[in-house]
C-alpha cells in the first residue's frame, strides 16, 4: 500500500484524490489546500483528511510515500524540492516547470535525493490517444506524414486567475499544448524545428490562441492548435500516413451528450454536457501506472526527461512567437535565450 | 454570348463547361485542346465544336474564354486572348511564377479585357455568408485564422513541376490564401512553411503547413497537403477557423453533405449545397454582360495568392519567414 498526499484541491487535485481513493494499492493519506473549505470538501468526498499546508500534513501524518503536486505551475518547484528533501517520491502535474533551468534542477534534485519523479502527461493514458499510437505502431496507416492536433475551449479562470499571468502559466502553449507536444514526440520521435504564432502580446483580452508547426527529424510535419478563445472543451487528432488516416475529434465523436433544460419548460438556458465514460479514467490509469513503477522499480511510459523535452518544445514555440523565427531543437539547444533561433 | 474553353488539361474545365451550358444566353462556342482526342471527346459530350488551334477558336467572335490549360501554359493562352480582345477567366494558380502573372495582368489591362482568376471558393455559400458576418462586425476584429485545403494527389501534369510549377503548395495554397485576403482586407506580410515529399513516390511536394503573418497583425496557418487518401469519404476539404475579438467562426465549405455508404464505393460524402463552380462562371459571364472592365476577383488577386505559395517555397529553402515583396 502506497500512502499518497495530494497537494492542491483544484480540478486536477480532486481528480487525482478520487483516483487514489479508488485504487486498491493506494492509500489517500490526505489533501492539502490553502483554502480550508475547498480542501475539506474534497477530503470528505474522498474519505480522507485535509490540511492547509504541506508542513501541517507532514506533521500530522504517520506515513507519506508519495507527494502528488497538483498546483499552479509556478508553485511546482518549491513543493517538488521540499518533497524530495523529505525523501518522498513525487508526482507533479504538467508542465513540470515554467523554465528549463527549473525543470532540470527539479529532476536532478529528485535523483540526488534518491526519489522518483513522475510528470502528469496524462494524454498518453487517454484511451483514444493510446489506441491511435497502437494503430500507428502496428503500421495501419504506413509512414506518418502530416499530423494535426488541437485542444482547447474557454479561457480558464483557475486559482487567483493565475492562467492569465503569462509569466506564470505560459498561456495555452505551455499549459495545455504541452500535452500534444509530449504525445506527438512519443509517436513521431524527436522534433527538429518549431515555428509558432500566437495571440500573446497581440491582444489585451482574456483570449489565447496558438498555432504551432513541428518538424520532426523523421520529416513528418505536425500542426498543433491551442485555443482559449472558443466555447466548450474539445480536442482532436489526425494522422495522415502513406497508407491511411487516423482521425479523432471529441467535438464530433460524442458517445454521450446530456442537456438539462433551464428554468422554464421547453426553454434553453442549459448547455450540452459531453461525457466519455470508461471503466478506468485516464487519470486513474496514469496514477496507478506511476505507483506500480514505484512498487516494481520500473521505468514509466512517460519519464521526467520526456516532460523536460515536452517543455523544451513548448518554450521553443514561445521563443518562435517572440522572434518570428523557427527554433532549432536539434543541436542540443537547451539554451532558449537566442542561440537556438535559426538565422539569428 | 459566345464563350470558349482553352484546354481540358485541368479537370475543372468540365464543371465550368456544364455551367456555361446551363446559363441562359450563353453559347459554349468551342473547345481548343492540344490533345485532340481529349478535345474531341469533350466537344462531343458537351455538343460543341473542337478546335485544334486556339487562335482559330479566339476568332469565332467570342466574348470570353475560360483558360484551363496546365499552369505553365496559362500565360500563352491569356496573352493570345488579350490580343484577340477576349475576356478571360483563368484557372488558379494564375501562373507558375510572379513575372508571368504580371505580364498577363498587364497585357489584359492594355488590351482592355477583363482578367478574372478562377477562385470558386469565393462563390461557396458558407464562405459568402461568413464574409457577410465578418463585414457586419459579428466577430469583432479578426485576430487569427486556421485554414485547410487538403486533397488527394491529382497525379498527371500536376506532379510535373515544369507544367504545374510545383505540387501541393502551389496547387492548394491559393484558394484559402485568397479567402483570407478577402476576409481581412489585409495583405500577406510574411510566410513561413514546412514542406515535404512525404507520401508520393514521384518527386513532388505533397505536404505543407504554412504560417502567414498579415500586414494588420492577423496570423494564420494553412494546411495545403495532398493528404487525403482514396478511402477518405471525399476528395478533400476547404475549412477555415476564425478567431475574433467578439467571437469565433468555423467554416467547412463542403459541410453541406450526405453520408452515403454504398457497397460499391464504401463511405462517401455527397455535397448537396449550391454549386460554386456555377456561381463562378455565372459571375464571369455577368461581368462581361455588364461591360465591366474589372472582374470581381481579379488577376491581381490571383497574383497575390500565388505569391503566398511562392514565398512558402522560398521559406522552406531558407528556413526563415519570407516576405512576398522580396520575391
Amino acid at each position: 500500500m502506497i500512502h499518497v498526499l495530494v497537494i492542491g484541491a483544484g480540478a486536477m487535485g480532486s481528480t487525482h484524490a478520487a483516483a487514489y481513493a479508488d485504487m486498491p494499492n493506494a492509500y489517500l493519506a490526505g489533501i492539502v489546500d490553502t483554502d480550508a473549505g475547498k480542501g475539506a470538501r474534497v477530503a470528505e468526498a474522498c474519505g480522507t483528511s485535509s490540511f492547509t499546508s504541506y508542513a501541517k500534513a507532514m506533521e500530522a501524518l504517520d506515513r507519506v510515500d508519495v507527494v502528488d503536486v497538483c498546483l499552479p505551475t509556478p508553485l511546482h518547484k518549491k513543493h517538488v524540492l521540499q518533497a524530495a528533501d523529505d525523501g518522498k517520491h513525487v508526482i507533479c502535474e504538467k508542465p513540470l516547470a515554467r523554465s528549463l533551468a527549473d525543470a532540470r534542477e527539479m529532476i536532478d534534485h529528485c535523483r540526488s535525493r534518491g526519489v522518483r519523479l513522475f510528470v502528469g502527461h496524462v494524454l498518453r493514458f487517454f484511451h483514444e490517444y493510446a489506441h491511435a499510437k497502437r494503430l500507428l505502431d502496428d503500421g495501419v496507416i504506413g509512414n506518418p506524414a502530416v499530423i494535426r492536433a488541437g485542444r482547447g475551449g474557454g479561457y480558464p479562470i483557475g486559482w487567483q486567475h493565475w492562467y492569465s499571468d503569462f509569466g506564470a502559466s505560459g498561456g495555452i502553449t505551455l499549459d495545455a499544448m504541452i500535452h500534444d507536444f509530449d504525445f506527438l514526440r512519443w509517436c513521431f520521435g524527436e522534433v527538429e524545428r518549431v515555428y509558432a504564432k500566437g495571440l500573446h502580446g497581440r491582444v489585451h483580452a482574456q483570449l489565447d490562441y496558438s498555432l504551432v508547426t513541428l518538424r520532426f527529424q523523421s520529416g513528418a510535419i505536425a500542426h498543433v492548435e491551442g485555443t482559449w478563445s472558443h466555447e466548450g472543451f474539445s480536442m482532436n487528432l489526425e494522422i495522415a500516413g502513406t497508407q491511411g488516416i487516423i482521425g479523432y475529434d471529441s467535438a464530433r465523436d460524442q458517445p454521450l451528450l446530456s442537456f438539462q433544460r433551464g428554468g422554464h419548460a421547453g426553454g434553453g438556458g442549459g448547455v450540452p454536457v459531453p461525457e466519455s465514460p470508461v471503466e478506468e479514467n485516464p487519470y486513474f490509469q496514469e496514477l496507478r501506472h506511476f505507483l506500480n513503477c514505484i512498487e516494481q522499480d520500473e521505468e514509466p511510459i512517460v519519464t521526467a526527461e520526456d516532460a523536460y523535452e515536452a517543455l523544451r518544445i513548448a518554450l521553443s514555440a514561445l521563443k518562435s512567437m517572440e522572434t518570428g523565427r523557427p527554433v532549432d531543437l536539434g543541436a542540443g539547444a537547451a539554451d532558449l535565450s537566442s542561440k537556438g533561433v535559426i538565422g539569428s | 454570348m459566345k464563350i470558349g474553353i482553352v484546354s481540358f488539361a485541368h479537370m475543372h474545365a468540365y464543371s465550368y463547361a456544364k455551367a456555361l451550358i446551363q446559363l441562359e444566353g450563353v453559347e459554349l462556342a468551342g473547345i481548343y485542346d492540344p490533345d485532340e482526342q481529349r478535345g474531341q471527346k469533350f466537344a462531343g459530350i458537351l455538343g460543341t465544336s473542337y478546335y485544334g488551334d486556339y487562335a482559330e477558336l479566339l476568332s469565332q467572335g467570342l466574348s470570353g474564354i475560360v483558360v484551363t490549360s496546365e499552369n505553365a501554359n496559362h500565360k500563352e493562352h491569356v496573352l493570345a486572348a488579350a490580343k484577340a480582345g477576349v475576356h478571360v477567366l483563368c484557372e488558379k494558380p494564375i501562373s507558375t511564377n510572379a513575372a508571368d502573372a504580371r505580364d498577363m495582368i498587364e497585357a489584359c489591362k492594355a488590351a482592355g479585357v477583363m482578367l478574372q482568376t478562377a477562385f470558386p471558393v469565393r462563390y461557396n455559400r458558407s464562405v459568402i455568408r461568413a464574409k457577410q458576418m465578418i463585414d457586419e462586425g459579428k466577430l469583432g476584429r479578426i485576430l487569427a485564422m486556421k485554414g485547410t485545403n487538403r486533397g488527394q494527389n491529382p497525379g498527371g501534369w500536376f506532379v510535373d513541376p515544369a507544367l504545374s510549377g510545383g505540387g501541393a503548395v502551389i496547387d492548394h495554397t491559393v484558394h484559402v490564401a485568397d479567402i483570407m485576403r478577402w476576409f481581412t482586407g489585409a495583405e500577406v506580410k510574411e510566410v513561413y512553411a514546412e514542406i515535404g515529399q512525404l507520401m508520393s513516390a514521384v518527386p513532388i511536394d505533397d505536404c505543407g503547413i504554412l504560417s502567414i503573418e498579415f500586414d494588420n497583425g492577423v496570423f494564420a496557418t494553412l494546411d495545403c497537403s495532398w493528404s487525403r487518401n482514396p478511402s477518405f469519404p471525399t476528395w478533400g476539404d476547404v475549412t477555415l477557423e476564425i478567431v475574433g475579438t467578439a467571437g469565433t467562426l468555423t467554416i467547412d465549405a463542403f459541410g453541406q453533405k450526405l453520408n452515403v455508404f454504398s457497397e460499391e464505393r464504401g463511405y462517401r460524402h455527397h455535397f448537396w449545397g449550391d454549386d460554386m463552380d456555377f456561381g463562378l462562371v455565372r459571375d464571369f459571364v455577368a461581368s462581361i454582360a455588364e461591360g465591366r472592365t474589372e472582374a470581381n476577383v481579379t488577376g491581381v488577386d490571383g497574383l497575390k495568392a500565388l505569391e503566398v505559395a511562392l514565398a512558402a517555397y522560398r521559406s522552406a529553402e531558407r528556413l526563415t519567414a519570407v516576405s512576398p515583396a522580396e520575391l
